[in-house]
């Protein structure tokens, strides 16, 4: 639908991001001071890294890290969701203790977690995985809860086997809010790897802030921020247009 | 067509168009109208035929592309204070989260008259439209037929001379719809405000006016005006049974099924 | 969502569900102890009776309550601040297509940016202090707020903008009885959101930049092995968290018990 725009609806899109970035450009042009550096020596310092291999070596470490939690946190969440969503006792017991678990603020984690098991990826995987997997599992438990009772009867009426009713009934039912929940899970995921490795790390984006803004190598520090917030957004971008191909039927149905 | 020089409301070559060029689609073509003062005129016309663009146009929420719209002398240009309106889906043009008084007093509030007086207008009101003593619940505790009394109550607590209504028992059952309709008989009489009623059902229209406006066509235009003259008093029952009802209303059929 | 479950058939059905919730917690809690006993857990793992014992001493500690009063008088701060400027911002993009269109893309960046990764810059301008812990709270919990309100705005009924318009209301008028009334389910859903991403971002900010508070006194515990006052912590945090997002829903439920009824 993003494509389809007009050509001024583009332009009225893009100006002002374009305008914000050519502010920044001329406003610090003659900055001197140390923690504003001129946004060309911010660039300098990001396309330099880029293409020395600093920064994508940081990058990977860190998204392989984002990655690896939430694919960890989506098998988990929606497997726990569907078993939770469709046994009404088991969601009655558990669902305080899950609420209570969500409550717990995610990044609380890292000094723990990190803290014990040190500086390695697997820790970082850890706590991602740890503070993504809620929102899936209270969305996937709520998607389950609502499938359309009708729908259900039909599964019934056919004899439907129970694997097969899982895989091709619940589960395609419950995915617009499976989807959702990723959605949440996906900015809280960045945020808790930025903070695991501004925490303790030897590598990474988070690192790069870190170690760059200690030396009071200022425009590095900001081209890592600026690439760190460029990554978070191109995954939100990423996410929707996943979510839009595999959910078409959702979005077409006009049930939203 | 009355050609009134005493029309409080008058329309005059109103004409309506939704794009331009190859795409454009005429709604209402050169549609005159004239309201005198006290007077109840309802408009009817087959669905689709471009009744709520007339109403917009009307209220002021349109702005006609040829034709003008003038209250006794001053050209209607948006939403004008001597126009009301009672909005045919009363359940979202009641705010939910204002109490029944609050909705009824919130026209007087814009108009910047004090708490108290306001209050005080918006009772009376209520208590006009048989809702004595509710003011204090929300719209969504009551039934439909007694939000559109709120509804009501709102317009004319707004005290406009002119009651625009659009379709406002559309989405009621019968029995309240009868109830509603003696309501409005009664406010006309008793309150001497002028009412357009815009409906498709040609039994209400008959049933509620002084004068019938017949609108039909693509685009719409009037095709036919009658006088009811069944007086300030009528019943559901003997005026729907007086032969002039039936006759007016064959004339009416007649009308649409030629179009 | 939220809210815990419904209320079907009175009290019985209540007492018993919390019956089950509390049967759970115990044997979770239990499992819990029993792994710690034959050594299934690393050893930063303390068991339950431990982290209780240390809850229970946190409870006496006058360092305790410092701790949350700082955590949490930051993150109100914050949240207020985001709360105000949030509102009033969504308010005037939504209600002029233009300017929504036109700020999606920036609004969208601001959004998907976590905020903590300028974390090491705004200590090195502000200091590591309150004030740019309130900073970053607020410009973190500043985007939920203004994309909910724009949100709210923007889904106003055409009934009642069209009532508005006949009936000539001022704007002032119509912002307050109106517009923020309208989008208020919306907004409260943004304030809510945002009052936990408030209290993660300043527990975030005290473990990585040791401004006081309940992430400083957790880093601590880390550093000197106390898992179980770690722990400990933990769970009030998770507690206070669950009061905060509790509290909200409850006040949201009451105030807005026009949305909550029409929708029924």
């Amino acid at each position: 639908m993003m494509l389809r725009l007009p050509a001024a609806r583009w332009i009225v899109l893009l100006a002002p991001p374009a305008l914000v970035l050519v502010l920044w450009w001329f406003l610090s042009a003659a900055s001197t001071s140390v923690f504003f550096p001129p946004l060309s020596k911010v660039l300098d310092a990001l396309v330099r890294d880029l293409m020395n291999g600093v920064l994508p070596a940081a990058a990977l470490f860190s998204l392989g890290n984002l990655f690896a939690g939430l694919v960890i946190a989506t098998a988990v969440g929606i497997g726990f969701g569907l078993l939770i969503g469709e046994t009404e006792r088991l969601r009655l017991s558990l669902e305080p203790l899950i609420h209570f678990a969500r409550s717990i603020p995610q990044v609380a984690l890292v000094p723990l977690v990190v803290g014990a098991f040190g500086l390695g990826a697997g820790p970082k995987i850890a706590t991602i995985a740890l503070a993504a997997v809620w929102p899936i599992l209270l969305n996937t438990i709520d998607g389950v809860r609502g499938v359309d009772p009708s729908i259900r009867r039909v599964s019934r009426a056919y004899r439907i086997p129970a694997l097969l009713h899982f895989r091709r009934v619940v589960l395609p039912a419950a995915m617009p809010q499976i989807a959702a929940g990723i959605r949440v899970a996906l900015p809280i995921g960045v945020t808790v790897m930025v903070v695991s490795e501004l925490f303790a790390a030897n590598q990474g984006l988070g690192y790069y802030i870190l170690h760059s803004a200690s030396k009071f190598m200022l425009p590095e520090t900001w081209a890592g921020a600026l690439l760190v917030g460029l990554i978070g957004y191109a995954l939100a971008l990423l996410f929707i247009v996943v979510e839009r191909r595999a959910l078409g039927w959702y979005f077409r149905s006009g049930a939203k | 067509m009355t050609q009134d020089d005493e029309a409080l409301l008058r329309v005059t070559g109103l004409t309506m168009t939704y794009g331009t060029g190859e795409k454009a689609n005429r709604i209402i073509a050169g549609l005159d109208l004239a309201v005198r003062a006290g007077e109840f005129v309802s408009i009817v016309g087959p669905s689709g035929v471009g009744k709520t663009t007339l109403l917009r146009c009307l209220s002021g929420l349109l702005t006609p592309t040829a034709g003008e719209i003038r209250i006794v002398d001053e050209l209607v240009t948006g939403p004008h204070p001597d126009i009301a309106v009672v909005f045919q889906d009363y359940s979202r043009s009641l705010m939910p989260w204002m109490t029944t008084l609050d909705n009824v007093a919130f026209p007087l509030q814009g108009r910047g008259v004090g708490r108290t007086e306001r209050a005080a207008a918006a009772a009376t009101y209520l208590e006009a439209v048989g809702l004595k003593g509710q003011g204090a619940k929300y719209p969504w505790e009551m039934s439909g037929g007694m939000q559109q009394r709120v509804a009501i109550a709102r317009a004319l607590a707004y005290q406009a001379r002119i009651l625009l209504m659009d379709e406002p028992f559309a989405s009621v059952d019968a029995q309240t719809r009868f109830d509603l309709e003696d309501l409005v008989i009664d406010l006309h009489a008793n309150l001497g405000v002028t009412i357009l009623l815009v409906t498709h059902d040609i039994d209400e229209a008959l049933y509620l006016a002084d004068r019938v406006v017949v609108i039909a066509e693509k685009p719409a235009t009037v095709v036919d005006v009658i006088e009811t003259g069944f007086g300030a008093q009528r019943d559901q029952v003997a005026t729907k049974a007086d032969p002039r009802f039936s006759e007016a209303r064959a004339r009416i059929l007649n009308r649409l099924r030629v179009q | 969502m939220g809210g815990g479950a419904p209320v079907v058939s009175g009290l019985g059905k209540g007492l018993g569900i919390a019956l089950q919730a509390g049967i759970a917690a115990v044997l979770l809690l239990l499992a819990w102890q029993l792994a710690h006993g034959i050594g299934a857990f690393p050893a930063a793992v303390p068991s339950p009776i431990d982290v209780g014992r240390a809850a229970g001493d946190l409870l006496g500690s006058s360092r305790f309550w410092t701790a949350v009063g700082q955590t949490l008088s930051v993150a109100l701060i914050g949240w207020a601040i985001a709360a105000v400027i949030g509102v009033l911002l969504g308010m005037l993009i939504g209600t002029i297509p233009l300017l929504e269109h036109a700020s999606s893309v920036l609004v969208e960046f601001g959004r998907s940016f976590p905020m903590v990764a300028i974390l090491p810059i705004v200590i090195l301008i502000m200091g590591a202090n309150a004030r740019m812990e309130i900073f970053l709270v607020a410009l973190s919990c500043f985007w939920p707020v203004l994309v909910q309100t724009i949100y709210g705005v923007r889904r106003l009924d055409p009934a009642v903008v069209d009532t508005v318009q006949v009936f000539r209301i001022p704007t002032l008028l119509r912002v307050r009885r109106v517009l923020l009334p309208a989008a208020m389910p919306f907004i409260s859903t943004g304030l809510r959101v945002a009052s936990s991403i408030a209290i993660l971002v300043a527990i975030g900010i005290e473990i990585l930049s040791q401004t006081p508070g309940i992430g400083r006194q957790i880093t601590l515990a880390q550093e000197t092995a106390h898992w179980d006052v770690a722990f400990a912590y933990l769970f009030f945090a998770g507690l206070l968290g669950w009061a905060i997002a509790g509290g909200l829903s409850a006040a949201e439920s009451r105030a807005l018990r026009w949305n909550r009824r029409r929708e029924g």
